[in-house]
């Protein structure tokens, strides 16, 4: 702080020193005031968003409920469809679901976590076929289901593989569609382990492949685990492929895997009853509704709290 | 003619001034004999090596010995090619992609970059120690286990744990917890722990980039403490930061310094003096280094 | 010594060496009260070839003062010691000095005695008083090293009594010299005794600057440990 100059007149040393003062006491008061207003605006508009988002939300479950709760029984659970609403349920589709991700846990998990390993511990990402694949993989987790369903109905059910209308082919279609996901979620799982790791392991005399099996692995299993069941709550609800690669809507008996009698899903016989003119069914398929969203919540859940639960602080 | 007192003062000055009796110059003596001996073995020859990175030189004409047994200290300004010529020596170089190292570089004799030479194998015999403690994700006990377990060496594992945590100084502190997580340990611990498990299979040199330059001033000196005790068994080489530490635990210190070229494109860096570590803190040749241990230039 | 959590355990080589340094200078004290009482020894009985000795010997000295001068700035280099490991640093360095003066002194009496084997007149008093002198110097020197060793600061303050007691002992041993006679040969010897006297008053002074040193250490300042009241008179001048 520099002093006056003391060859100044009196007064207008005073005044100078009045401003001096002033300055200093004011920059502790003086709030920025447009910042801070712009700074309330700005979160007054982040929770108008999350309360559109919320009560969209809201809406839906709200009126799954409402409507589906009188239909909520354990013979949903047992019953096969019919054309009568009393005697109507979702066993088979439900089983079939249930197989059809079993399906897709088979093949997605292997394939997945492979092609993760491979992108980012072998493959050198310098080479543009690399940064190709890359590329790719990210697109596909975009691409629309319907596309997928088409795949599915030219090369798995016919052509090439030529597998039917079959459970299994809906598992191959599904598989496919969520790949993409799992691969990026392990990708980010592994890359979330730190390079001094691996490095720390490769300084002990450990292969490349000691290091992944035995360091890397071990420590982005929490975050494999959790991508794979995001990936898998996803197939769950996706119903346009599974309508072309053969899931019919009126199945009365448990599916099974190559079986070429046909089999449903539970989004599909949502569907189905949904559109079905008697109000009962209309009931059906929101008590279905609330079956599908109780599945995915509790698969969500699970996900949040294995991940919660085996972070890694690293 | 001399009484008894005077002979006693006459057999004190005698002693004092006789070399090889007890007294200073037997010290002298074993010293000058210490260094003789050390220069007989050396760990690595390092001859008019240089290292490049996609084409670029990162450090050139580095040539000089590591004698077993010693501290080496490397020492000089960012940028000087220091971690990357200690990465040389346990090819943790040909990690990175695009690296390039020329020039000779021998191991107890052997080509250290010979084509039959295996560099898991190397890396069992030159272990390192890296700047950030980074102990795996698992308990202290599969810590030191890691490596010896990796490497399929026989034994029973309590034991080669307990060994390598006694070596390390950190057996008493950890012997109730070897189960818990290695992540509960405050940093010193962690990189004791480091040091430890590089012990644990057994090498013969333990390189360390800047393994305190994290750490506390007392983690710090247990740590210098620790070095001093393990050099009698192995051979350290250190990079660091810290001049004075290079003077305080080191035998033999290397210098580096950048050459920057015209148009600053790139930084090159290079050894300026490598020499005893008491004649470079004392009286180096170079005016370079002179000027870099007194901190007149970066 | 490595760490076993226990925070004094740290920097063992360096506190080792420090207190090696320390025991050694320490020692060097003992050697030049060794060199003062042989060639009191000497100029007593006229001991030609003791009095040689007592040059010879003087290597000794010499020696442990390059030796440990080298080690201290090794030690102020490497180590880079801070508070007091650094006054202690320093003050050695001034103590080790103070040594190889004593030795010096030393030698310079050992010169005196003639080398042809002439054997001039003495005075009995004269050597009487030189040998209270040398008893009381080296009671001097060892109880500077006494209190350095123990950092005993008042120990090392009570050196001045004894220093005025020397000093006094000086100017009788000149007045006595003074008043010794006409006979050149006995006027010459007496003269080489006020030499030896001189000598052994700095060996006194020596030992009361490793006192002060030892306040250094200690505070921190550097006190001159003179009585006010008592300034010390000029040891050349001769009080009538």
């Amino acid at each position: 702080m520099s002093t006056i100059d003391p060859r100044l007149p009196g007064a207008q040393r005073t005044r100078l020193a009045a401003a001096g003062a002033r300055s200093v006491t004011a920059s502790l008061t003086d709030g920025r005031g447009r910042d801070k207003v712009t700074g309330q605006i700005f979160y007054a508009l982040l929770l108008l968003a999350i309360a559109f988002a919320l009560a969209g939300l809201c809406a839906i479950v709200v009126q799954a409920f409402v409507k589906g709760s009188p239909a909520l029984s354990l013979s949903l659970f047992t019953d096969a469809p019919s054309s009568s609403a009393e005697r109507a349920g979702f066993r088979p589709a439900l089983m079939g679901t249930l197989y059809l991700i079993l399906g897709v846990i088979v093949l997605v998990v292997p394939l997945g976590i492979g092609a993760a390993v491979y992108l980012e511990e072998y493959a050198d990402k310098t080479r543009w076929w690399n940064r190709l694949v890359e590329l790719n993989i990210q697109n596909l987790a975009g691409v629309p289901s319907i596309i997928y369903g088409i795949l599915g109905l030219a090369f798995i059910v016919r052509g090439p593989l030529d597998l039917g209308f079959i459970l299994a082919a809906g598992s191959l279609t599904l598989g496919l569609l969520v790949l993409p996901t799992v691969i990026l979620a392990a990708r980010e799982a592994i890359r979330a382990v730190p390079p001094s790791i691996r490095e720390g392991s490769l300084a002990l005399g450990a292969t490349q492949w000691q290091t992944i099996r035995r360091q890397v692995l071990p420590a982005s299993i929490p975050g494999i685990i959790t991508g794979v069941i995001l990936a898998i709550s996803r197939a769950i609800g996706e119903t346009a492929p599974l309508l072309l690669v053969g899931a019919a809507t009126f199945v009365t008996f448990d599916p099974t895997f190559l079986g070429s009698d046909g089999y449903s899903a539970l989004p599909v016989q949502i569907f189905n009853y949904a559109t079905r003119p008697q109000d009962e069914f209309r009931v059906l398929a929101s008590a279905g509704v609330i079956v599908m969203l109780v599945v995915l919540l509790a698969m969500n859940a699970f996900a949040v709290w294995l991940r919660n639960r085996y972070e890694q602080q690293w | 003619m001399t009484d008894p007192d005077v002979r006693a003062d006459h057999d004190a000055i005698e002693e004092a001034v006789t070399p090889g009796a007890n007294g200073l110059s037997q010290r002298i003596v074993a010293e000058q004999h210490a260094e003789r001996q050390a220069g007989a073995d050396k760990v690595f020859e390092i001859e008019d090596v240089a290292v490049a990175y996609s084409g670029q030189p990162a450090v050139k004409n580095v040539s000089f010995p590591i004698y077993k047994h010693d501290i080496t200290a490397l020492i000089g300004p960012s940028g000087c090619g220091k971690s990357t010529l200690l990465r040389c020596l346990n090819r943790m170089n040909d990690l990175i992609p695009g690296a390039a190292v020329s020039g000779s570089l021998r191991y107890h004799g052997q080509d250290l970059y010979g084509p039959k030479v295996d560099p898991v194998q190397v890396r069992k015999l030159v272990g390192m120690v890296f700047q950030k403690p980074n102990p795996f994700p698992k308990s202290i006990f599969d810590n030191i286990a890691f490596g010896p377990r990796v490497l399929g060496m026989k034994g029973d594992m309590d034991e080669i744990v307990e060994r390598a945590l006694r070596r390390g100084a950190l057996w008493d502190e950890v012997k109730d917890r070897l189960k818990e997580n290695a992540f509960g340990m405050s940093g010193g611990q962690q990189q004791r722990l480091c040091i430890a498990r590089a012990l644990a299979i057994e090498p013969d040199t333990i390189l360390m980039d800047e393994p305190c330059s994290a750490l506390d001033p007392i983690s710090t000196h247990k740590i210098e403490d620790l070095m001093l005790e393990l050099k009698q068994d192995y051979s350290i080489v250190i990079v660091t930061h810290n001049m004075q530490q290079a003077a305080r635990i080191s035998d033999r210190t290397a210098f580096f310094t950048v050459d920057v070229d015209e148009g600053e494109r790139h930084r090159t860096g290079r050894v300026v003096e490598y020499d005893s570590t008491d004649k470079i803190f004392q009286n180096p040749a170079d005016p370079r280094t002179e000027a870099y241990v007194t901190g007149k230039v970066g | 010594m490595a760490g076993t959590g226990d925070s004094e355990q740290l920097r063992g080589r360096f506190r080792e060496e420090l207190a090696d340094l320390e025991a050694l200078a320490l020692g060097g004290l003992d050697l030049a009260c060794a060199q003062l009482r042989r060639v009191l020894q000497a100029l007593e009985h006229q001991d030609v070839s003791l009095a040689s000795d007592v040059v010879a010997g003087d290597d000794a000295l010499d020696d442990l003062y390059r030796e440990l001068h080298e080690r201290i700035i090794a030690l102020l280099a490497l180590q880079a010691p801070v508070a007091g490991d650094l006054r202690l640093a320093a003050s050695l360095l001034h103590v080790i000095r103070s040594v190889e003066r004593m030795g010096d002194q030393c030698v310079n009496i050992a010169k005196l005695i003639p080398l042809d084997g002439h054997h001039p007149p003495t005075h009995p008093v004269l050597l009487e008083e030189l040998g209270v002198m040398g008893k009381l110097v080296c009671g001097e020197i060892e109880q500077s090293k006494r209190a350095f060793a123990s950092r005993d600061l008042d120990l090392a303050r009570d050196l001045i009594h004894q220093d005025r007691d020397v000093n006094e002992l000086n100017r009788r041993v000149f007045q006595f010299a003074w008043e010794s006679g006409d006979d050149p040969d006995g006027r010459e010897w007496a003269m080489h005794m006020i030499l030896a006297a001189r000598a052994v008053e700095r060996m006194g002074d020596l030992a009361v600057d490793v006192g002060e040193q030892l306040g250094f250490v200690m505070t921190g300042q550097f006190e001159e440990f003179r009585d006010a009241s008592h300034p010390s008179p000029s040891d050349a001048a001769p009080s009538v």
